[in-house]
């Protein structure tokens, strides 16, 4: 939307991702052009060239300071500093009074017609974040929808001055902390890492989380390693441990396919180092026999 | 020298004069018309896109696992060469969960042992890269995507199955293994584990919940007290409570005429099934001011605040420092007990109270109220007795929980 119209004046989208290819031959046929693969807003209004000029200049000014920051950042920061000590939770993300939940995307079928499953991701009545709705895997008429009933919340990308877009650097951690409340269902969570090429635009690393149900909050240790590697959703035979610098979103999925409301009260997100874990990825590295994974 | 004008000799004689050519001038090379005869087919069901097979046309009631494997049967083991088994299969797959057998294995081989052994196998590598007998391979990858979705994980005698029909390089086989690899990774990986088959019986539900949520403290003592044990009980009912010996303590410290919330009823769910509970729930202790002080100006990074008790500089008497709180001593509330009432009544919470008055001589100290919110959750409302209840649909949200 507005950012894109920002991106495509200020920077060129081959360098956008933060890599230098200088060219790139992407074979025709699974070439995407666009990112929502098939679901753009139709809503959305085009602007004019001139009026995305003048638009882009007025966010040039928090842009240089953003920059700015960076640079103070990269030079002054102490290094050491960074590493946290075994057992200190580093909160990525808190849920209270002064979220901002324009950070989050929260989609479900249903804005897509596609389904009726409806979500929100509010302020709950103690003030943490709460990712609640209703699922339904009723169908759509269309004939072409077999399974409904989703809803999803993810983070937006992260960006670094002048719109670039950026990742989250992980790679010093090994386990992610959540504090939740649930209503007993069994959520999903993603961590999206998207990559250059097209084909890596969709890969994803999911585990489950399961939630106790109760009035008691629970607190979910789950080691990066665990998470396996999705593309499109479809688990893939060559698996690989998270690349856990190159972390574009995080998110939760509810999809249990219960029809129903579902409820999930989350306070923090956050990371954890434990040295005692070198456990890398908790799946079988061994090779696919050959035509057996396409190649 | 010869010229190419595009068409042939032959293609231009076939089009000048179509019927000398064919049967006069070049008899050997006429075009073969292939006729069906439609007497065939006549008695044999309607010709349409998807076909609803005589044998799913069972009464309602009698729709069950025998009726199905038996449908199958019927289809199987009909006079004459058998047609349009991918269309079987697809209504077999569409009339799985009408018969209830949608999470039943036994049903899935039934169905994919339809298709004839060997004759899918590729024997070239041509064959096997193009996907051979496609349609019937397609048809395969739905049945175990179904598998799939209804958490159906195949066996050794599914896999050899899939195997002789498709062979080693049939896309279905290599789903199918892909399957045995990763389903049963994650199939007993929740921390809360379950027995395979939720009961049918809603207190065997009311108990499996209440030890989940107690499972936070593994002091929680489930109960289970009958209504018809009090005398001025409107219900006769079951409550399942769970109360620690933590959260008793918590309850007899609690000051005189203090107010605790019975609140409810919130859900829980347990696989595909839910229920609903209630909780006895106090407000939290607020800090002191001066401990908020304390709290909010004490600064843990400070280096020059750290003290020795080699020094005798340690202080036992801070007031930052304090006992570490118990899981039930929440920011949002102290849970105290927690129950799943038959009925879901007003009239069981308060007999559940009356229970609980027995261990907790405490609770005729406080105000009890029966809230109609609470800040933990969406709540439905607890029923009035003197409306005639009915426990089952009450109680339970989950669809198949009958089955």
């Amino acid at each position: 939307m507005y950012r894109f119209i920002t991106n495509k004046l200020l920077v060129p989208s081959t360098c956008a991702r933060g890599l230098d290819f200088p060219a790139v031959f992407v074979p025709s046929t699974s070439f995407h052009e666009i990112r929502k693969n098939g679901y753009i807003d139709k809503t959305q209004k085009k602007v004019s060239t001139r009026q995305a000029i003048r638009d882009g200049l007025k966010e040039l000014k928090q842009e240089i300071k953003n920059w700015t920051a960076e640079i103070k950042e990269a030079t002054m920061l102490d290094p050491i500093m960074t590493v946290p000590l075994p057992g200190e939770v580093d909160a990525q993300w808190f849920f209270n009074q002064s979220t901002n939940f324009d950070d989050w995307i929260v989609t479900s079928d249903s804005d897509h017609n596609e389904g009726y499953s409806t979500c929100s991701l509010t302020l709950s009545p103690v003030g943490k974040g709460l990712f609640s709705g209703n699922l339904s895997t009723q169908l759509i008429k269309d004939g072409k929808v077999k399974r409904a009933g989703y809803c999803n919340m993810k983070s937006i990308r992260p960006q670094k001055s002048f719109k670039r877009d950026s990742f989250y650097d992980w790679s010093i951690y090994t386990h992610l902390v959540m504090r939740v409340r649930g209503d007993g269902r069994s959520y999903m969570i993603n961590l999206g890492s998207a990559g250059y090429f097209d084909v890596n635009w969709n890969d994803q690393f999911h585990f489950a989380l399961f939630t106790r149900g109760g009035p008691h909050w629970q607190v979910s240790k789950i080691p990066f390693s665990k998470f396996y590697m999705t593309s499109k959703g479809r688990i893939q035979d060559n698996q690989q441990a998270v690349p856990l610098n190159r972390i574009t979103s995080f998110g939760i999925t509810a999809g249990d396919k219960n029809n129903g409301p579902f409820r999930l009260e989350i306070d923090y997100i956050g990371l954890e180092r434990d040295p005692t874990h070198t456990e890398i990825s908790a799946y079988e590295q061994y090779k696919v026999p050959s035509f057996y994974a396409g190649y | 020298m010869a010229v190419k004008f595009g068409l042939s000799l032959s293609q231009i004689l076939n089009r000048a004069l179509p019927k000398v050519h064919n049967c006069k001038l070049l008899p050997g090379l006429h075009i073969r018309h292939i006729h069906k005869n439609a007497c065939q087919f006549r008695n044999k069901e309607s010709n349409q896109l998807i076909v609803r097979p005589s044998a799913f046309n069972v009464p309602e009631g009698d729709r069950n696992k025998e009726t199905f494997v038996e449908a199958v049967k019927i289809y199987t083991t009909r006079p004459g060469p058998r047609r349009s088994q991918v269309e079987f299969i697809y209504s077999a797959l569409k009339e799985m969960e009408e018969f209830g057998v949608h999470r039943d294995l036994q049903a899935y081989k039934e169905i994919i042992d339809i298709l004839p052994k060997g004759k899918y196998i590729p024997t070239n590598m041509f064959q096997a890269e193009f996907m051979h007998y496609p349609k019937q391979q397609q048809c395969i990858l739905d049945v175990l995507e179904q598998m799939e979705d209804n958490g159906v994980c195949p066996d050794a005698e599914t896999d050899q199955m899939v195997l002789n029909i498709f062979g080693r390089h049939g896309f279905p086989t290599k789903k199918l293994r892909r399957m045995t690899y990763w389903m049963p990774k994650f199939k007993n990986l929740s921390p809360w584990a379950l027995p395979e088959k939720i009961p049918n019986s809603n207190l065997e539900i009311a108990k499996l919940a209440v030890q989940r949520m107690g499972s936070v403290d593994p002091a929680t003592v489930i109960e289970i007290f009958q209504t018809s044990e009090l005398k001025d009980a409107i219900d006769d009912t079951w409550i399942v409570c769970g109360q620690s010996s933590n959260q008793k303590d918590l309850l007899a410290k609690l000051k005189e005429k203090q107010t605790v919330f019975v609140e409810g009823a919130f859900t829980i769910w347990l696989r595909r099934t839910s229920i609903n509970y209630f909780i006895l729930r106090s407000e939290p202790v607020p800090l002191s001011e001066e401990e908020q002080k304390l709290r909010s100006e004490f600064d843990y990074d400070d280096v020059s605040q750290l003290r020795s008790w080699i020094f005798g500089e340690e202080n036992l008497t801070r007031k930052d420092i304090i006992v570490q709180p118990s899981v039930h001593e929440q920011e949002d509330g102290t849970i105290l007990a927690i129950a799943v009432t038959g009925t879901c009544s007003k009239d069981s919470l308060l007999s559940w109270i009356r229970f609980l008055e027995r261990t907790n001589p405490n609770i005729a100290n406080l105000t009890i109220l029966f809230a109609t919110n609470s800040p933990l959750g969406e709540v439905s409302l607890a029923i009035e007795s003197n409306i005639p209840s009915e426990p089952l649909s009450k109680i339970t949200g989950g669809s198949d929980i009958c089955k």
